[in-house]
């Protein structure tokens, strides 16, 4: 039986939400952009009239500000976001129990089994829109299409406040390749060099070709081009999906211009990861740090280790030799990013290197579990290292609390 | 139009329900809800805000939306008469 997927995706959720509580931004260009004090001056967000002057999401307040001199600028609201993004998602789970959210604004609904019920289709998406219009004060475009990628493509084509039914592959075989989902810049290089441009391209290839131009996730792109892409809309807030990764990350209040910057930043970025990993109980074997210099060109590098580990110094010694190994400061760096993967659940009993001596491993363990426990009675700054106190601009960023936001909410559940 | 933050004396039931009695208009008028035609989630594009809508009836031709938004009550005002 063909599965019936929609993909709801709110219009414009931040600035909505600003204007729901502010009707009087509805009739100027408004954008929501966090605090340029703390560099995080990017646009996140803004309305029908700013879009109209060309402001986009993720320049920045200043450049914004060339194009649109009256531009309003309002801060985020998060515990707000959060509240409206909890009640939509509520008002889906009177259609489905299969809601997946992805992001805060979007979230996809398997409404296979809710047709009968309901009557038909057309009448879920309408009543879904109405009543997020009348009860919440928000719009939203809805994509229908039996996979979620078409889904997620159709609420891409749907208009503010409407819906987009794709009935067969070939309603989206003529939009460019890169609003396949996704398809980021360096892959969309390699197609075009290839002289593939539409999704249409894409699915006409025969599928050995296109692992020959992008490795083993041609395959998958094939498959969602063609509309094949069967991966269940999965239930959210089951336990049954274990965590992949851990990882938090940082825009730093100046530049990086050193390795003691840098040092600096990454003793606090590890320190709250393996702090996380510890109290989900969990080891990892890989480290990836990612980096963005101040041309905001990104790169990430990863290593895996030979045995399970959770210190935050490894986290860190790791990162040090990354960085040391392949990059240097030609440019400054404005934010980091430390992650870990490879995940597996702590035992009690330990594989250890026969070849490698590490005999002060537990000693480094106690050490840490000691500090944090000081930190949790005490508070996140009544115990630091010497290298943080001698810059205390630097460390005013990057303890755990501020990234609990969106990661704690996908990782604790 | 805008939003006016009022004070609200409610019933809590024992079935977790809040039903607001009587409204504080400007600090000293005790104005009665006589009765609650209709509770729904609803948003006031008017004012703007979104929350849960009580349609209450204060008088036999005074009929005023009454919204209750995460912890706050607050009615829809153009003057000052309710």
């Amino acid at each position: 039986m063909k599965r019936v997927i929609l993909h709801c995706d709110l219009n414009c959720f931040f600035a909505s939400v600003e204007m729901l509580y502010h009707p009087q931004l509805r009739n100027v260009p408004m954008a929501v952009a966090g605090d340029p004090k703390r560099r995080h001056g990017i646009i996140l967000a803004k309305n029908v009239l700013a879009k109209q002057r060309g402001i986009k999401t993720a320049e920045t307040i200043g450049d914004a500000k060339k194009k649109c001199p009256e531009l309003i600028i309002q801060r985020p609201d998060y515990d707000s976001y959060s509240y409206f993004s909890d009640r939509v998602r509520s008002l889906y789970y009177e259609y489905t129990d299969l809601v997946e959210p992805f992001g805060m604004d979007e979230c996809w609904l398997d409404v296979t089994s809710s047709i009968r019920y309901f009557g038909s289709i057309e009448t879920i998406v309408s009543e879904i829109l109405r009543r997020v219009k009348e009860e919440i004060g928000l719009t939203l475009s809805i994509g229908v299409a039996d996979n979620k990628v078409y889904a997620k493509l159709g609420s891409d084509l749907a208009k503010e406040d409407s819906s987009f039914f794709i009935r067969s592959p070939e309603d989206v075989f003529d939009l460019p390749a890169e609003s396949l989902l996704y398809v980021g810049k360096s892959a969309i290089d390699r197609l075009h060099s290839y002289a593939i441009y539409t999704i249409g391209d894409i699915a006409k290839q025969p599928c050995g070709r296109l692992e020959e131009i992008l490795g083993k996730w041609g395959t998958t792109l094939w498959i969602y081009a063609n509309g094949k892409d069967s991966s269940p809309v999965g239930i959210f807030g089951s336990h049954d999906e274990a965590v992949r990764s851990i990882g938090n990350s940082v825009t730093s209040v100046r530049d990086l211009y050193d390795m003691d910057d840098l040092k600096l930043v990454l003793t606090q970025l590890s320190d709250s990861v393996s702090s996380r990993l510890r109290r989900q109980k969990l080891y990892f074997r890989t480290v990836c740090l990612q980096l963005r210099d101040i041309h905001l060109h990104t790169r990430s590098m990863r290593m895996t280790l030979a045995e399970n580990s959770d210190l935050g110094k490894t986290i860190f010694e790791c990162c040090v030799k990354l960085f040391q190994e392949r990059c240097d400061f030609t440019v400054p760096y404005r934010s980091i990013g430390v992650s870990v993967s490879g995940l597996s659940a702590r035992k009690d009993t330990v594989q250890l290197n026969l070849l490698e001596e590490r005999p002060d491993q537990e000693r480094i363990r106690k050490k840490e579990e000691a500090v944090e426990e000081i930190r949790r009675r005490f508070g996140k700054r009544s115990i630091s290292t010497l290298r943080m106190l001698e810059d205390r601009e630097l460390s005013g960023t990057g303890s755990e609390e501020e990234y609990t936001f969106f990661p704690s909410s996908f990782h604790e559940r | 139009m805008i939003r006016k933050y009022v004070d609200v004396i409610c019933l809590n039931d024992k079935g977790g329900n809040v039903k607001p009695l009587y409204l504080i208009w400007d600090e000293n008028r005790k104005i009665p809800i006589l009765k609650i035609k209709e509770i729904c989630p609803r948003a006031s594009l008017k004012v703007g805000g979104s929350g849960t809508r009580y349609t209450c009836v204060f008088s036999s031709n005074r009929v005023r939306h009454l919204y209750f938004d995460r912890g706050k009550w607050y009615v829809e005002m153009n003057d000052y008469v309710v």
